[in-house]
């Protein structure tokens, strides 16, 4: 049954991701992330993560995303805009092909883990509970740090956004 | 007595030389300083250096005691550890006390000669500099100190010989000296290569080289001794090296009476006594150099009777007198070429010294038949010089008289007669080229009647009158037993007697006779040619001995002009073709090259990324093949 | 709580794998694509593949920690999303371009003709 559902979300997933990069049109490779980040906040459920699974698509899916897709179609871009790729899928493929090794050395690495039951954990790991007192207990100085840092993003934003604040 | 005293009498006026360079500076480029100071510390240092080393004099009277002070390690390279060593035994320190003492009052003489020039705090930052060097070379402990104090001299020479630098002459006869003297620096370091690859692992310094120097073999021996011969002839101004001297009189009369007569052309026979030990060993190549000291001074002296310029009289008969002292050291008598070394100092100073003021008096002229008259216009110079060239002549009781007579016997006493034949025919040249300089410059009539006489001060003449004394009385510490005194030289040094002469008393009166009589009669044919001598017959010399022997155009053509045709072939052809071809192509293969990488800063980043990835590729599957 | 055996769902190394997919997914988007909108998304896509290593390796040791660090990235995420997004605006206007190419004034040519 778990299989099923994580083969599921896997194929969801790596189905998103190869439509984001596959896709000419930002718009559907917007899109095609949606249903990767979606299918990704699922796995993370399946590895009791259950409050992250709800920020994964709150957070990712709902607001970052959603603020890409405004801009997309804020800036109004039409096809003639859209850079030429001629070789793109070559490129793809040669990657792809230099990618193996280093994807083989990662696995062999956490192969060498002993192998361990993965099956979900009870209510107290990963709820909201258990994850604040963590996050207030022990993070507690990179929780504040992140927040300057968002804090700082936002006025760089706002600064780099208004118009004619950059010359031409 | 604290040894370390040894290193201040360098330091001394090494340290005074660098504060007159900086003073100096300061004074051409900010605020110009008096002469007064430059004086009173450029003249002190050697006095202070005098008086240090008199301190260390009185205590080895009666005993041979050695004083060695190690200052710190110089160079220390597995092993073979050099340091800068000071070494003062009875003739290092004998040395030093008549270079201090002479070059003392010619720093004093200089202080009233070069009284207007310009150059005045830059020439007393030389002077200091050299007198630095000179006693580094003699305080040495080891060949390679003294090698650094070598030179330091020559270096000093080239500046001063070529003081006066607007004139092209001058730096010229700069450059001479200096490339004469590499050449003989070339003999010197392979000397000491070759001595420190036979001889050098217990230490290099003179007493360890003098230790292990019976296990060289005995044609390494021979070798040694000639390169160092080499180095030595350089220095000395002997045959064949000799060119430099005569053009060395460039230079103000002072660095003549100091560099060119007193010390550093003294610096070759103070190395070959030094060097004892080698050359006790190797009687053939001392041979050698007794008859190159022989040969020189017959040459010198009969280059010297046809010279016209008061200078370059007093220079050749320098180069004579060094080849007096070298028989005697080539015939093993080291104590007795020390003591012509000596005397030597004192009367030469005050010919070069009486010269210059001569020539002061006279507004810079220099040729003797232009001169004439100077006895009563300047009667201190002519009686202080008259001491000086009877002494030089070997008139008795003066300085010289002694030393040579010693150096004679010397030569006789060995069996060495041919030598000592040169040197009584050379006696004779020398007496007469003096008192021909005397004669026609003091006592010819005048060679224009009203001449402004340039006056002179206490300073010029102060150091005539002490130096008048010296040449007299210096010989006296070396009378021989013969006439009822003490060679008090001989027993300073005895330990280095080579080996004892036997001459019978009687011959030694003959030969102290004929010494007198060959002065006499060198100064009776002076006398009868140009006493009294009408200024207005200028007489022109030609021919061979007033062409020098054309020494200077045989070098030229055959070894300049060579050398020069090489030069030109290497420059305009292997320079031109090969070197630059290599170093250009090479820095314009680099060039290339260089544009070639910097495409790859293309400002891509997808192209970075994809560099990168390259990389990532490469590692892991070198990881992958590791790991097992 | 144990239900049946499960193959992939309950081995680290599965996870590990779909993360290291989605990861490669990521980087060959970045150097395949020129499209500027894409690069940023292919970033993201990386960043939730880490994600993905943390929160299967905070399982396997069970410990809460990983997922804290993840909660961090995806706040980084969000403030890179603003800053990245905002310039892409600008730059959109500057040069009527979405091609990752076109900003390459640091390159060395560039350079060496100023």
């Amino acid at each position: 049954m778990v299989d099923i559902v994580f083969v599921i979300l896997a194929i969801f997933a790596i189905g998103g991701g190869l439509g984001m990069i596959l896709f000419a049109q930002p718009m559907y490779s917007a899109l095609s992330l949606i249903v990767c980040l979606v299918a990704l906040g699922g796995v993370f459920a399946l590895l009791s993560a259950p409050f992250l699974f709800m920020v994964q698509i709150i957070l990712y899916a709902g607001a970052i995303i959603t603020l890409l897709l405004f801009i997309i179609m804020f800036l109004n871009i039409k096809d003639d805009n859209l850079p030429d790729e001629p070789n793109k899928i070559t490129t793809i493929f040669v990657g792809g092909v230099l990618l193996i090794p280093f994807n083989i050395l990662i696995l062999k690495a956490f192969n060498t883990l002993p192998s361990k039951p993965m099956h979900i954990l009870g209510k107290d790991f990963g709820d909201i509970q258990s994850f604040g007192i963590e996050l207030f207990r022990g993070w507690l100085v990179p929780f504040e740090l992140i927040s300057m840092l968002l804090l700082a993003a936002l006025v760089g934003a706002v600064v780099y956004a208004r118009k004619g604040s950059v010359d031409g | 007595m604290s040894n370390f005293l040894l290193a201040w009498i360098v330091l001394i006026p090494l340290l005074s030389s660098a504060a007159l360079g900086l003073m100096y500076l300061f004074s051409i480029k900010i605020v110009k300083i008096p002469n007064i100071v430059f004086t009173l510390i450029g003249v002190s240092a050697p006095f202070a250096s005098f008086w240090i080393a008199t301190t260390f004099f009185l205590q080895m009277i009666g005993n041979s005691e050695i004083f060695l002070y190690k200052a710190y390690r110089w160079l220390g390279v597995d092993g073979y550890d050099i340091d800068m060593g000071f070494m003062a035994d009875k003739l290092s320190i004998f040395m030093v006390l008549f270079i201090t003492f002479v070059g003392g009052l010619i720093h004093l003489y200089a202080s009233g000669y070069m009284k207007n020039d310009d150059g005045y705090g830059k020439f007393f930052f030389y002077f200091n500099l050299f007198i630095a060097s000179m006693l580094l070379l003699v305080l040495a402990d080891s060949p390679i100190i003294m090698f650094i104090g070598w030179e330091g001299v020559g270096v000093c020479s080239y500046f001063l010989i070529s003081y006066y630098y607007e004139d092209e002459k001058n730096v010229q006869a700069g450059n001479k000296a200096f490339i004469a003297n590499r050449v003989g620096d070339l003999g010197f370091i392979i000397a000491m290569i070759t001595m420190f690859y036979y001889a050098g692992a217990n230490g290099f310094d003179y007493i360890n080289l003098e230790a292990s120097m019976a296990s060289v073999p005995p044609d390494v021996l021979t070798f040694i001794g000639l390169a160092l011969f080499v180095g030595a002839i350089g220095k000395s101004a002997q045959i064949p090296l000799f060119v430099w001297l005569p053009d060395a009189m460039a230079g103000p009369t002072p660095v003549s009476a100091l560099i060119h007569a007193a010390t550093m052309v003294t610096a070759g026979v103070y190395m070959v006594a030094r060097f004892h030990f080698l050359y006790d060993l190797i009687p053939d190549v001392g041979l050698i150099i007794a008859y190159v000291g022989a040969f020189s001074a017959l040459f010198a002296a009969v280059i010297a009777t046809k010279q016209t310029d008061i200078k370059k009289i007093l220079a050749y008969s320098t180069m004579s007198q060094l080849g007096y002292m070298f028989i005697a050291v080539g015939l093993g008598g080291y104590s007795v070429g020390i003591f012509h070394v000596f005397t030597h100092a004192f009367f030469k100073a005050l010919l070069f010294m009486g010269a210059g003021a001569v020539i002061v008096a006279l507004h810079h002229e220099q040729n003797i038949f232009k001169m004439g008259g100077m006895k009563n216009k300047t009667p201190l110079v002519y009686f202080t010089m008259l001491i000086a060239t009877l002494a030089i002549a070997g008139i008795p009781p003066f300085a010289g008289f002694f030393s040579k007579d010693e150096i004679l016997l010397t030569a006789f006493g060995s069996g060495e007669y041919l030598i000592w034949i040169m040197g009584v025919v050379t006696a004779v040249l020398t007496a007469y080229y003096m008192f021909r300089l005397l004669f026609v410059v003091f006592h010819g009539s005048n060679y224009k009647e009203e001449r402004k006489l340039h006056a002179l001060n206490k300073s010029i003449t102060m150091p005539l009158v002490i130096l008048a004394m010296g040449s007299m009385f210096a010989g006296l510490i070396g009378v021989p037993e013969l006439l009822g005194g003490h060679n008090l030289i001989g027993i300073w040094l005895s330990d280095w007697r080579n080996s004892s002469l036997h001459v019978a008393h009687d011959t030694e009166f003959i030969l102290m006779a004929v010494n007198i009589l060959a002065a006499i009669v060198g100064i009776s044919i002076a006398y009868k040619k140009f006493f009294k001598y009408d200024m207005k017959i200028v007489p022109q010399y030609e021919g061979m001995i007033w062409n020098k022997f054309y020494i200077d155009e045989i070098y030229d053509r055959f070894i300049v002009q060579k050398i020069k045709k090489i030069s030109i072939f290497i420059s305009y052809k292997v320079d031109v073709n090969i070197i630059d071809m290599v170093v250009m192509g090479l820095s314009r293969s680099f060039i290339r090259g260089g544009h070639f990488i910097s495409k790859l800063q293309n400002a891509n980043t997808r192209f970075y990324a994809f560099t990168m990835l390259i990389g990532i590729s490469v590692i892991s599957t070198y990881l992958i093949m590791v790991m097992r | 709580m144990q239900e049946k055996e499960a193959l992939m769902a309950d081995s680290l190394l599965s996870y590990i794998a779909l993360a290291m997919i989605l990861f490669s997914i990521g980087f060959l988007g970045v150097i395949a694509r020129k499209n500027i909108f894409i690069v940023y998304m292919s970033i993201e896509l990386m960043l939730n593949a880490i994600n993905l290593i943390f929160i299967a390796l905070g399982r396997y040791y069970e410990s809460m920690q990983p997922q804290v660090i993840a909660l961090i990235i995806i706040a980084i995420a969000a403030a890179e999303a603003a800053v990245f997004l905002s310039l892409i605006v600008v730059l959109y206007r500057k040069k009527k371009s979405l091609n990752s190419d076109v900003f390459n004034v640091l390159n060395q040519k560039d350079a060496a003709h100023e």
